[in-house]
């Protein structure tokens, strides 16, 4: 029996040691990756080299990474705007999507001269954001509705959604494809070299949350009903009011993560835009620990993991061994945090 | 004093059950505990006295294993012990009940009781453990509710859980801090039979109380603690309340007469300030319980709410301000009705609130202690104006709070549940005296506080009615409400009875209404 070994739950985790826990299941995942390369005849250091220097050594290389670490920033942040209130949005790929859907309605569909489109194009990309997210945030708010499923069940309709009207209606009737949009014809300027604007904002973006949170009152008010809901009602705060604002702001962010990858990068509607960032930037905010400025280095390095597996590809190995590297950080990271929380007993001194 | 007669008596010679030898403890910018040595012997109480962060909880953290010592040993029994976790220390033999407990709210009494222990039969359906939890009840002389949930029990009877759950895992050494703190009287002696019939058996007991009278009655021996260290030990049979007293602070202590009124004090008002028309209000669970209630505060009063908890005080200090929406009836203040259920009004009228459990409703435990005492006044100038939060005012205001409390913060962006439980009390009290020109309603404002700081907080609540509030003091302590009422009303079953003047109160009176029965009416 186990009986020996028992757990016993620390009420906080000191942040030092929450880093090093994620460290830790970096490394452990890089070093697990490296094992099976070998085993498959591949040279992990080489292989390691190869990719940093593909990545950081070309232009190309930067351009592709730079283009990755746009929606893994915004994702990763309305993820972590939402934890700030003690809300799970699962859901940013569903308005990441709904997000980009708007966009291309706009691209497609309103004339007008590109300065005038652009910011209809972004705006209509917050409010798609808003639009998938608000009917979770309602439930939640007035009902108690857990926003965990709801948001995750909207990410599959939303997928529907683009795949129908890239493959139907608003299809490509005169390029090559079938599965996609006609090409906008409005974009994100170019902000160096092939990466745009969408960069500064993303990282902009990140700052001002992280900003009015730390020093506007909301954002006083947000965090005490965040961190213990009935003392702030004590207070006299609105906490109902503040999770519906904070829920759809965390939807504006992952819809303007949409439009910025529909206006900059993509520049056309199709099935796999969203590229599963909704899912990562879930990764991304929890190895930023729900930090604001956090999820501009963990979206960073997300995007390098993300590029190495692209990179990986031309090797002859497939992106599902990166998707399943990520997966298993996200793993050991959730685990890695509910170990910190704990100290383990051995045996010893135990009377059963 | 005078059950003396099955007390254990151990052999001479016998090893202390526990041994502390120059234990200390450091957190940054606090010594916590130094050079600490207690021992403890089979079948005593052994009473922990101490001014406010004097180290007392810290001490008994290291002796439960949740904290490591910086330096020292601990010997249980003869054997050098090292707890790593509190298990250790559990096995050991040693429980503790907490000043702020560890129930689990949304569990029922049983499941509390049984949650990770080995002794849980596997499977057991929740009428086993129910079974299980009554009979541990019987056996142990605390009555418990085995099916109630946590959320549903006033402070004294999550205590008695507590209590129970330690005892039912056979501890030999049982910890208390400030176990009496939430208890009424009778319910205080209950438990003291509980102890003694703990210790009868050559168990031992470490109580740690600001209670003096109480900690002269149940202890045998006493250690004082100022400042982290071990400042004496002695036999209860040499200590008195004074000598306790200056000990623990290292001054003598002039306990203040609170029924004077100072020359220019405000008059009571003649129109109330504050009040309930018949007013009705549901507990959390949807029962009744404030049943048409009406009360006037005036200014420059102090009323006061005798009764046992449990009775409707927590709804009724809710309701007051602005917490918790009424069923029926009305609320007015200055004349004017206000919506209930909104707190930010009532805050802003000037009506303060000192919480009974400050941990879970008056404080965010894992937030700094900046952000915790601007609390009520992050909206004003010089911290909120123009919808900004300017940390640096918060934290000004912070150390003006603190100050003003008199409670030492090293480091203002630390978690407010760092500080001691006294300090954490004294902070929120001054908070919200603060903001209290209308209406001060304090709900057992001195608990957990040293006997210097509740002649301290007794006074500053006097003063806040010589300026012209009104005082609503809901306690369990009824020379404490004697000391400082002008009217006493008793709550029972969420019936509110009789506003008495104090001149006129005999206290059998208040002890029969607080019982239930009512008063029959006396010529006047
Ligand atoms: N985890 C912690 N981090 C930092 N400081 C702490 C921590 N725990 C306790 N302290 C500090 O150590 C000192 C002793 O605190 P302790 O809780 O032991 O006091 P106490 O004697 O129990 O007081 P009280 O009567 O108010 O409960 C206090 O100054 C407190 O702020
Ligand atoms: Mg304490």
């Amino acid at each position: 029996m186990l009986q020996g070994l028992r757990l016993q739950r620390l009420p906080s985790v000191q942040p030092g040691i929450a880093l090093a826990m994620r460290a830790l299941a970096i490394a452990i995942v890089v070093l697990a990756a490296s094992i099976a390369l070998l085993v498959a005849g591949e040279d992990p250091i080489a292989l390691g080299a190869q990719l940093v220097s593909a990545t950081f050594s070309s232009t190309f290389g930067m351009e592709d990474f730079g283009l990755l670490v746009i929606p893994l920033i915004l994702t990763g942040l309305s993820v972590a705007v939402g934890q700030q209130i003690g809300i799970w949005n699962i859901g940013a790929e569903g308005q990441f999507l709904v997000g980009a859907f708007a966009a291309t309605a706009v691209g497609l569909f309103v004339p007008g001269p590109a300065w005038l489109i652009l910011p209809l194009i972004i705006a209509a990309g917050a409010l798609g954001g808003v639009v998938w997210i608000l009917v979770p945030t309602l439930a939640r708010a007035f009902v108690g509705v857990n926003e965990l499923i709801t948001t995750l069940l909207l990410n599959f309709v939303a997928a529907l959604l683009v795949y129908y009207v890239s493959t139907g209606p608003w299809r490509d009737r005169v390029g090559m494809s079938n599965s996609s949009t006609p090409r906008i014809t409005v974009e994100m300027p170019e902000f160096w070299g092939l990466i745009h604007w969408g960069l500064p904002i993303a990282i902009l973006m990140a700052l001002a949350a992280a900003a009015i949170l730390a020093f506007s009152r909301w954002g006083y008010e947000v965090r005490l009903s965040g961190s213990n809901p009935s003392a702030a009602a004590y207070a006299g705060i609105a906490v109902r009011r503040h999770i519906i604002t904070v829920m759809l702001l965390s939807g504006l962010i992952a819809g303007v993560a949409g439009a910025f990858e529909l206006a900059g990068t993509v520049h056309r509607l199709q099935g796999g835009i969203s590229n599963n960032f909704g899912y990562l930037g879930i990764m991304v905010a929890v190895l930023a620990r729900n930090s604001c400025v956090g999820v501009i280095f963990t979206g960073i390095l997300m995007a390098f993991i993300l590029n190495s597996g692209i990179i990986l590809q031309t090797q002859g190995i497939t992106t599902s061994a990166v998707l399943a590297m990520t997966g298993a950080i996200l793993f050991l990271t959730a685990i890695g945090d509910e170990l910190a929380h704990y100290r383990i007993l051995r045996a010893g001194s135990t009377r059963a | 004093m005078n059950a003396t007669q099955d007390r254990y008596i151990a052999a001479p010679g016998t090893a202390p059950l526990v041994q502390l030898k120059g234990i200390a403890k450091y957190f940054p910018g606090v010594v916590a505990n130094q050079d600490v040595d207690l021992d403890v012997l089979p079948g005593e109480i052994h009473a922990l006295l101490g001014e406010n962060g004097a180290g007392k909880s810290t001490l008994m953290n290291i002796l439960t294993g949740i904290y490591q010592p910086d330096a020292g040993e601990i010997t249980i029994d003869g054997y050098a012990k090292e707890f790593a976790t509190p298990l250790d220390a559990i096995a050991a033999g040693i429980g503790m009940v907490h000043q702020h407990f560890k129930l689990v709210q949304a569990f029922t009494v049983a499941e509390n009781i049984h949650l990770g222990w080995s002794e849980t039969p596997r499977l057991a359906s929740a009428r086993k453990l129910e079974a299980r939890t009554k009979a541990l009840a019987e056996r142990f002389n605390l009555h418990v509710r085995a099916d109630a949930r946590i959320n549903e029990l006033s402070t004294g009877e999550q205590q008695r859980v507590e209590i129970l759950r330690v005892l039912a895992r056979e501890a030999r050494i049982l910890i208390l801090d400030e176990p009496t703190a939430v208890l009424t009287p009778a319910e205080a002696r209950e438990l003291f039979k509980a102890l003694r019939e703990f210790t009868s058996r050559g168990n031992a007991v470490i109580f740690i109380s600001h209670k003096l009278d109480e900690v002269l009655e149940i202890s045998d021996r006493i250690t004082i603690l100022r400042g982290g260290r071990r400042i004496a030990t002695h036999d209860t049979s040499e200590c008195n309340p004074r000598m306790l007293a200056r000990l623990m602070v290292g001054r003598d202590i002039v306990l203040a007469d609170m029924r004077q009124r100072p020359p220019g004090a405000a008059p009571r008002s003649a129109e109330p300030i504050l009040r309930l028309e018949s007013v009705s209000a549901l507990d959390d669970g949807g029962k009744t319980a404030l049943h048409d209630i009406t009360l006037d505060i005036h200014a420059g009063e102090i009323v006061g709410i005798a009764g046992v908890a449990g009775n409707g005080q927590r709804e009724l200090s809710h309701v007051l301000t602005g917490l918790r929406r009424i069923a029926s009836g009305r609320i007015v203040v200055d004349g004017a009705p206000i919506g209930a259920g909104d707190a930010a009004a009532f805050s802003e009228l000037g009506i303060g609130h000192i919480p009974e459990d400050r941990l879970r409703s008056g404080l965010a435990p894992a937030m700094s202690v900046a952000i915790n005492a601007v609390m009520r006044e992050y909206k004003k100038p010089p911290i909120g104006s123009g919808g900004l939060y300017r940390s640096g005012a918060a934290t000004l205001l912070a150390r003006e709070i603190a100050k003003a409390a008199d409670v030492a913060v090293p480091d203002f962006a630390m978690p407010v549940r760092n500080l001691s439980g006294g300090n954490q009390q004294r902070l929120v009290a001054r908070r919200e005296m603060r903001i209290a020109h209308k209406v001060l309603v304090a709900a057992y404002p001195s608990r957990g506080l040293d006997v210097g700081a509740i002649n301290t907080m007794l006074r500053y609540i006097v003063e806040l009615r010589d300026a012209g509030a009104g005082i609503v003091l809901i306690s369990e302590d009824l020379e404490e409400l004697l000391n400082l009422s002008d009217r006493i009303a008793v709550l029972y079953e969420g019936r509110l009875m009789g506003a008495l003047e104090n001149d006129k109160i005999d206290v059998e009176q208040i002890g029969l209404l607080m019982g239930g029965r009512t008063v029959r009416k006396e010529a006047a």
